[in-house]
């Protein structure tokens, strides 16, 4: 026994999980999420995802040679961040944008702050709004094999119906990772094994739930939030982005704190702001609030914690590890969650949504036909048109509901329809129009306008909508009948058109009955 | 699953080495014995013999100076070589007595006589506790007969007989209740007479299903006396943990065990109260084990205190062929110290010699990143400190906030959030130096503020 042995302090072993492995099982738990988008949107998903991927790796490579530092891009985490930025991207993102964000992320959020543990924001997140700032129209095309159209966020904002089942299973239109299913697989596998803390994914779902429920307008209504929940990076940000080590507290109680504020701040961005991408900023505002958490909210040890075990003098109580272990919930949430997505239980709850809309177009109905009483429906009518575009030179229009208004002796006063124009700027425009009985329009009130601020949202304005009232002709011209404004034309079109139909369908189809 | 306190960790038992080796004695061959006279918590003791003077096995070598102290039994007959500084297991010069072992272990009068327990007054247990120079033999050493002696002996109401053995690779005190579960009984039931409302517990964790069966056998119709096995997981046998589970409190470190009505004893303890009470036979020799991968046979010895390393590995078949021993601990790998030689004595609360092939902190240095903030050691600390704050707080030399804000001065350092750290940040380490220099500053200051 002459040989050197090591001096140093205990203890004297390591347990087998380390950086990179970690690093490594969170790849491993966005692995199905990142299949499913990849089958879902196609082949240039998966460019999108590796573009991504090999920048953010490269990035920090060529730092760590640049500035001699240890080799870090080893360990994972540049990995992490690329994938998870190009699981907030759409597929049809142009490729310069995830490598552009990939390198910002990197090289500007984490190196420049002193790499791995030190950026004070998310990445990933910070390199999606750096994009969605920079180049926002590359960023808001979303599309499935290049069709494009509305993602079921944006459809939600505009208060139509969306189907969950399809946003759960991921084959909706939206991000590469929107894939609900393969989100949840790994987020609670994650959490199962205690690698991502519960306290912080299921205080956002609750924060946002609650807050949603209670001021989103549609009170408690399951299929109204769980449209809200599988929309916009909800799963994504409560399990992935916001249980970010290095961006989220330490204590349970701070942990709590945090995670109920991204889920308050993303119900209210989203109920209250324009843009459909309320959870990534909820998650950065509420990552700047962390070392202050971190500095005020601190647990206790257990003997000064007010419910610490106390002097008693019977037995102990039995102990939290009898507890079902997480592994068998986490499994069986996904199995539940799996089933009640794929019997489509949740389409049942289409009809409340349209019950609220109904609501809405009433109120409609009353501000252009102020001398009706009462009205009464030509629902046959409509659904004679079997959903269907209506006539031909109105672009993408559909009749929604026709009415005949009467006074109190109930005579004809007029006559209400609400059409719909797919070929708004930024999705539907939806309007009710009043006739009266000599065939001059009594006014026009939209019940759904989500233009740009500032631009197509003039439409919705007097000096706009008008013009349209005490006109009679059969079709309205853009320019000749109705001045549109500068700048707007695909929405002021939209809207004549719109118009155009509905005295259309009037004439032909409702006067003289 | 069986009862367990919160947080903790999984280390690889690593107990399967020498598990199932039983206890046999070893007497080193006759040459120089080293006792070091600080072996326990406190004072060190007085030597009462000089160079020449002869002694016999059994025969006290050093009184203890006061109260928090004990005393030192020779573990083996000859003559008194020197009393001068030898080299410790702690790896620091320190004043022994050396004995020239005459290898013939000639007892002093009376060791091992059946002594009269039935009727025997409190004060006596505690005379012949305190005159056998027992400390606690889970690894502090704290002197034995100051513990049995709290203010208030009629409010304890656990007697907790420390069985876990959680320290991954040891086995000794396993095989200890293997083979001598009445022996421990003995001592429980007398050191159980000091209090008169307590229960006894004895604590075994669910790996040593042998060691159950036997201590539940032993104190099959024994009054107040109880087995309880409990979920395996580190730090089971820390002294908190079990209180935690057995009397369901949880307890700052300014309060002692006595203090929430609880008495801890390692089973070791318990049997050498037994063997000094009604057997006449003071504390020199006790169970340890000898393990790790580099080890030939690992085995589990009773081995006399003085004994060097270096001679119970050659009683192993020594270091195993063709490996390359890195480290050598005493103790187990989460609570045990590096040593930098094996020719040092062992002393009465060694209870290993671990000898590994490979050494993990050299590999977790070189794998070390930044702290990721991810609050596993938070998640495991079995006394629910946020030890990644507390790294934080020393890093900005905040020790204000270390202490108030994040009770850094309840870390007990079991090591549990080093081994867990994924960034392997030698948390433990920061934690323990940490609180010798905020202690030793109180400690200026107080002088200071009295002159």
């Amino acid at each position: 026994m002459n040989q050197k042995l090591n001096l140093s302090a205990g203890p004297h072993v390591r347990d087998i999980w380390s950086t990179s492995f970690i690093m490594r099982m969170v790849l491993l738990a966005l692995t199905p999420a990142t299949v499913i988008g990849v089958i879902t949107f196609g082949l240039h998903a998966l460019w999108v995802i590796l573009a991504s991927v090999i920048t953010a790796v490269l990035t920090e490579l060529v730092f760590d040679k640049l500035t001699g530092k240890p080799d870090t891009w080893k360990d994972g985490s540049a990995a992490v961040t690329g994938l998870m930025l190009a699981l907030t991207l759409s597929a049809e993102t142009p490729l310069y944008a995830p490598v552009i964000g990939s390198i910002f992320a990197i090289l500007v959020v984490k190196c420049a702050f002193g790499g791995l543990g030190k950026n004070f924001v998310n990445p990933a997140l910070a390199a999606r709004c750096f994009l969605l700032i920079s180049f926002s129209n590359a960023m808001t095309v979303y599309g499935i094999d290049g069709v494009a159209s509305a993602t079921p966020c944006a459809e939600l904002a505009a208060g139509r119906t969306v189907d969950i089942t399809s946003m759960f299973l991921g084959s909706a239109n939206g991000v590469i990772g929107g894939s609900i299913l393969g989100l949840l697989v790994g987020g609670l596998a994650l959490w199962a094994f205690d690698i991502i803390h519960g306290q912080i994914c299921f205080s956002v779902l609750g924060g946002f739930t609650l807050f949603m429920a209670l001021f989103g307008g549609q009170g408690f209504d399951p299929g109204f939030l769980a449209a809200h929940l599988c929309g916009g990076g909800v799963v994504l940000g409560a399990f992935f982005m916001a249980t970010d080590y290095v961006t989220s507290p330490m204590s349970r109680l701070g942990q709590t704190f945090y995670g109920a504020l991204i889920g308050v701040l993303g119900a209210l961005f989203r109920i209250k702001g324009q843009s459909a991408d309320s959870f990534s900023y909820s998650i950065i505002v509420a990552n700047l609030f962390v070392p202050l958490i971190d500095t005020y909210i601190v647990d206790k040890p257990y003997a000064f914690r007010k419910r610490a075990l106390k002097l008693r003098s019977g037995e102990a109580k039995k102990p939290l590890s009898q507890r079902i272990p997480k592994p068998v919930i986490a499994l069986s949430v996904i199995a539940l969650l799996s089933g009640l997505a794929l019997s489509g239980v949740f389409s049942m709850t289409k009809s409340t949504i349209d019950e609220q809309k109904n609501a809405a177009a009433a109120a409609a109905y009353k501000t252009v036909l102020p001398e009706a009483e009462s009205f009464a429906s030509f629902s046959d009518k409509v659904e004679f048109l079997g959903g269907e575009v209506y006539g031909t030179g109105y672009g993408r229009v559909y009749i929604k509901d026709a009415l005949v208004g009467k006074d109190a002796a109930g005579n004809v006063v007029g006559y209400a329809v609400s059409v719909t124009s797919a070929e708004g700027y930024d999705g539907n425009v939806t309007l009710s129009i009043g006739v009266n009985t000599e065939g001059v329009i009594n006014g026009i009130s939209f019940t759904e306008l989500h233009e740009t601020p500032g631009k197509g949202m003039l439409c919705g304005e007097p000096a706009f909508m008008d013009q349209f009232a005490g006109k009679a002709a059969d079709k309205l011209k853009l320019g000749e009948d109705v001045d549109g404004i500068t700048g707007v034309t695909i929405t002021s079109k939209a809207v004549v058109n719109a118009v155009n139909a509905g005295l259309d369908f009037i004439n032909t189809q409702l006067r003289g009955e | 699953m069986n009862i367990t306190f919160r947080g903790g960790v999984h280390p690889k038992g690593r107990k399967e080495l020498s598990r199932n080796a039983t206890l046999h004695r070893f007497d080193p061959p006759p040459g120089e014995m080293v006792f070091p006279l600080a072996q326990h918590i406190g004072k060190p003791a007085k030597a009462i013999v000089k160079k020449n003077d002869p002694v016999l096995v059994g025969q006290k070598l050093a009184e203890a100076d006061g109260f928090v102290s004990a005393c030192v039994i020779s573990s083996c007959s000859g003559t008194v070589k020197a009393v001068e500084k030898r080299r410790t297991i702690a790896g620091i010069m320190s004043e022994c007595v050396v004995v020239e072992n005459d290898g013939q272990y000639t007892p002093i009068a009376g060791l091992g006589q059946r002594q009269e327990t039935v009727g025997i007054t409190n004060q006596d247990i505690l005379d012949r506790v305190r005159n056998a120079g027992i400390v606690g033999l889970g690894g502090a050493g704290f002197p034995t007969h100051v513990k049995l002696a709290p203010k208030a002996p009629d409010q304890i109401r656990y007697l907790i007989a420390n069985g876990a053995e959680c320290e991954p690779y040891l086995t000794c005190n396993d095989q200890l209740m293997r083979s001598h579960a009445s022996g421990i009984v003995e001592g429980l039931e007398l050191t159980l007479q000091l209090f008169d409302n307590a229960e006894c517990v004895i604590g075994i964790e669910d790996n040593k299903p042998e060691a159950i069966a036997a201590m539940r056998q032993a104190i099959s119709g024994k009054r107040r006396m109880r087995v309880l096995p409990l979920h395996t997981k580190y730090p089971q046998g820390g002294e908190r943990s079990l209180i935690r589970v057995i009397a369901g409190v949880d307890f700052p470190v300014s309060m002692l065990p006595a203090d929430v009505g609880c008495i801890v004893l390692n089973v070791g303890t318990a049997y050498a109260i037994g063997r000094a009470v009604a057997w006449n036979e003071p504390l020199f020799e006790h169970v340890l084990t000898v393990t790790g991968e580099a080890v030939q046979t690992p085995s589990n010895f009773i081995a006399r205190d003085g004994t060097t390393f270096a001679q119970l590995l050659e009683a192993c078949g020594g270091v195993k062929a063709g490996v390359t021993p890195k480290k050598a601990l005493s103790g187990g790998p989460m609570m045990g110290v590096a040593v930098a030689s094996l020719d040092v004595p062992i002393q009465k609360n060694t209870n290993a010699l671990t000898l590994l092939a490979d050494d993990r902190v050299e590999k977790a240095e070189a794998e070390m990143t930044a702290c990721l903030h991810c609050g596993r050691c938070s998640t495991i600390c079995p006394n629910g400190l946020v030890p990644a704050l507390m790294a934080d707080a020393i890093n900005m030399k905040n020790w204000e906030r270390y202490e108030t804000k994040l009770y850094g001065l309840e870390c007990i350092a079991c090591g549990s959030c080093t081994y867990i750290c994924p960034a392997r940040r030698p948390l433990t380490q920061m934690f323990k130096q940490t609180k010798a220099e905020i202690l030793a500053r109180k400690r200026a200051a107080q002088a200071g503020g009295k002159k």
